[in-house]
């Protein structure tokens, strides 16, 4: 594995850093490695762990500040806070489920950037559903990066609502390794003020009679910016796959903006695969039906954007403590907005 | 012909050629000379050898891209290349002073009865430069323009020294500025004002010689509430060796003016196709782009329009076929920069045999246009476990206005639908034909008649074989 220092800046024609430059996802000079204060962890079990370096410029630049923690879970529910503190704060937590498991993580704190990298197995037969609510303060930078192998018969879910932070980048990967495993990806991203919150998934059906759908719906509000870009692979000999992705994107304000890359990698024949992306205004006939019956525009316009951002859930998330979850936190996030 | 060479013409059936009977030909490479050269052998104005000369450095400075099918953009040998060949004294108006090989060939891909029987005016181009021009008498009596593009700077310099380079700059990318430097031949048309050119226009364009490059260069403006329909085709022989077709497009549709633009490419597997073609729509302009890929051994192909006036229209539909050994890489740009502009982009690929194609389209929305909607709609058939399909869709909305919509599928030849024909006495093979003529139904009706149905019978052929 490479160190840091040696991985060359990706240029912004990769799409990967094209909305979102590696100088600016970087808490200072990218030649530099400065020192991280360690993530505060609470709520679970975790031992000390070591993981692998990459050769991906965010997972070795957060594996050059960070250290890590494992998460064993086994047939059970679990809430974890994970607090960001000081000018840098890192981490790296490596997450093994067995038998069938939900996991909610808090992501709090005023750290002026934040870095977290998750490596995760979903062990056969086994299931995770797992909540992360971004809740750090409007003045932080966050790069999230994650990695999941997902085995036979078994299945992950990976649920967002991001909300907190200024500046955010997030890259999830997944591998869907064996046959029979699953994976169903939502993310209900809100962005006001200047937020700039760029989502990147990389599916990989690695194996046949392999399933995943990723939802991503991001409503902009103000001079925020949202990015979705996905790319979902079918490798070669994967017949029987099943895969979608659907971006949706509600814009709230003239300088609001929204790019979407969903992109498809298919050398099976045998399998479908779709994706669909939309980008619109609130309509006017859902805002008349409000108004109508009583409410403020304000208010209808609110009701509006938590009923889209909590569709990404609805739909696709079968665990129902993680879809209460997201409700209350999204619930909360926009009582504070309102507030 | 020999074994590799027959494995590799399989049932194209334009694979013949006529033997080699230039008049000049250059020696093979690129150099500045050589373009001095082609401009001065063209008696070209001065400013046209300027830029030809500033796209040729700008050509040698820039590097190859870094995105698509680098493996086989790479492989391109610039200096196995013969960058201009005239096979004839001059552009003729009568296929009779056409030379006797050359008119056989066009002969048997049909040209001059297609002229004869629905055509407004063609232009034959064979390898360099045209070698016969004509255009019916009553749109040449309405003002319509119709030239091969080098009779066209001879005779309406001031035109083209205006629009040239105008939408498609040479520093727009590294084939584009070689394109701009040793182009020759093409098509330039100016439809004047309030003109509907009826009957299509067609453009043919042919590479017979080996490790040939064809750069063609084609200018149409349609002047405000004119209307015209162009058609283009290319075929070449299948060599063992690689040819280069490098083309631009520029079209420029004023206020209330319609342009189709209609495209079967049909090259044989061994010609690489990267092409650029661009057009602007001014206020309530249409600029649509009919594209069907089936030849070629890589082709690079985004047809995109510019909608810079309010209620201009953009609609571009592709289709692609990829077999043994072929990539098409196709798509669709549409840039949204006036308010109330609308956009439609339908994309539809098969690919089999171990071919790949693949969808890149990119749908911009500038911040300051206002209400625009689009949709994007890309399907791909896949018909087995070699071969690969792509989608690299990039939407980016700059306001809150826009109403955009993607969606994209692949898939494979539904058993049930195989069995529904079957059923009813078709063989294997003839009910993939027609479902196959079905997926690409809404790009051939968009084709004129005599067309469609020659499409229709190309896809056949190459569905052959298809199952099993």
């Amino acid at each position: 594995m490479s160190a840091y220092l040696e991985i060359p800046i990706p240029p912004t024609s990769e799409h990967l850093w094209r909305y979102s430059p590696w100088k600016r996802v970087h808490p200072a000079a990218v030649n530099t490695i400065p020192k991280a204060q360690p993530l505060a962890i609470s709520g679970g079990d975790l031992f000390k762990a070591v993981i692998r370096g990459s050769d991906e410029i965010a997972r070795s630049f957060i594996h050059s500040i960070a250290q890590c923690q494992e998460l064993v879970l086994a047939n059970e529910d679990l809430v974890i806070d994970i607090k960001a503190s000081g000018h840098v704060a890192a981490g790296e937590l490596k997450i093994v489920a067995k038998g069938h498991c939900t996991l909610v993580i808090n992501l709090m704190g005023e750290a002026s950037w934040a870095g977290l990298r998750v490596v995760g197995e979903v062990l056969p037969a086994s299931s995770l559903s797992i909540a992360l609510i971004n809740e750090l303060s409007r003045e932080s930078r966050i790069l999230r990066v994650e990695d999941w192998l997902v085995g036979k018969d078994a299945s992950l879910e990976l649920s967002t609502l991001s909300a907190g932070g200024s500046y955010c980048k997030s890259d999830l990967r997944v591998v869907l390794s064996a046959k029979g495993s699953e994976f169903r990806g939502a993310v209900a991203s809100h962005g006001t003020g200047k937020r700039h919150d760029d989502h990147h998934f990389e599916i990989q059906h690695a194996a046949g009679y392999t399933t995943s759908g990723l939802t991503i719906h991001a409503a902009c509000d103000d001079n925020s910016r949202a990015i979705a870009t996905g790319l979902l692979k079918i490798d070669s000999d994967c017949d029987g796959s099943n895969a979608g992705q659907i971006f949706r994107n509600l814009l709230l304000s003239e300088k609001s903006r929204a790019d979407s890359i969903p992109e498809l990698e298919v050398l099976s024949d045998d399998v479908k695969a779709a994706h669909g992306a939309a980008s619109a205004p609130i309509s006017v006939e859902q805002l008349h039906y409000l108004m109508s019956r009583g409410l403020a525009k304000s208010s209808a316009e609110a009701l509006i954007v938590e009923g889209f951002l909590m569709d990404a859930f609805i739909k696709d998330i079968r665990s129902q403590k993680v879809v209460a979850a997201m409700r209350t936190a999204l619930l909360s996030h926009l009582d504070c907005l309102v507030s | 012909m020999s074994d590799d060479v027959q494995d590799i013409v399989g049932d194209y059936r334009y694979g013949f050629h006529d033997p080699e009977d230039a008049t000049i030909r250059f020696d093979k490479g690129l150099s500045e000379q050589v373009v001095r050269d082609i401009s001065e052998l063209k008696n070209e104005p001065e400013w046209m050898t300027d830029i030809r000369v500033k796209a040729y450095r700008h050509f040698a400075e820039r590097a190859m891209p870094d995105w698509g099918n680098c493996q086989m953009l790479n492989a391109i040998d610039f200096d196995a290349i013969t960058y201009f060949l005239r096979s004839s004294k001059g552009t003729e108006n009568d296929w009779e002073d056409v030379p006797e090989a050359i008119k056989n060939t066009f002969d048997r891909l049909g040209i001059p009865d297609a002229e004869q029987k629905w055509l407004g005016g063609v232009t034959a181009q064979y390898e360099s430069e045209a070698v016969y021009h004509s255009i019916r008498e009553d749109l040449e009596q309405q003002g319509v323009l119709f030239f091969d593009m080098d009779s066209g700077l001879r005779e309406h310099p001031e035109i083209i020294k205006k629009y040239f380079c105008s939408i498609v700059p040479y520093t727009d990318n590294k084939f584009a500025a070689l394109n701009t430097a040793v182009w020759s031949g093409g098509s330039f048309i100016y439809v004047p004002k309030g003109v509907h050119v009826e009957m299509p226009i067609q453009a043919y364009f042919r590479i017979n010689s080996k490790n040939m490059g064809q750069f063609e260069r084609t200018l149409i403006i349609a002047d405000e509430g004119s209307s015209i329909h162009y058609i283009e085709g290319c075929t070449a022989p299948t060599y063992s060796t690689e040819s280069l077709h490098s083309a631009v497009v520029e079209l420029i549709a004023m206020e209330g003016a319609s342009i189709r633009y209609s495209t079967v490419q049909n090259w044989s597997v061994n010609v690489y196709n990267l092409v650029t073609k661009r057009g602007i729509a001014y206020k309530n302009a249409t600029i649509e782009w009919v594209d069907g890929n089936i030849g070629s051994k890589l082709t690079m192909k985004y047809p995109a329009v510019i909608l810079k006036g309010e209620g201009a229209h953009a609609e571009i539909i592709s289709v692609a076929y990829s077999g043994a050994g072929q990539h098409q890489d196709a798509g669709a740009k549409i840039h949204h920069l006036a308010s109330n502009t609308t956009s439609r982009i339908l994309s539809k690929s098969i690919c089999k045999n171990g071919g790949r194609s693949s969808y890149r389209g990119l749908l911009r929305v500038s911040p300051k246009a206002r209400n625009c909607r689009s949709k994007i709609v890309c399907d791909a058939l896949v018909l087995d476990s070699n071969s690969q399909s792509d989608t690299y869709p990039t939407m980016e909305v700059g306001n809150s206005s826009a109403d955009l919509e993607h969606e994209a599928s692949v898939s494979k030849v539904s058993g049930d639908q195989l069995f529904y024909l079957m059923c009813r006495g078709h063989s294997e093979d003839e009910a993939m034909g027609l479902i196959v003529n079905g997926f690409f139904e809404p790009f051939t009706r968009e084709l004129p008649m005599e067309y469609a149905v020659e499409l229709n019978r190309l896809l056949q052929l190459e569905m052959e074989g298809s199952i099993g």
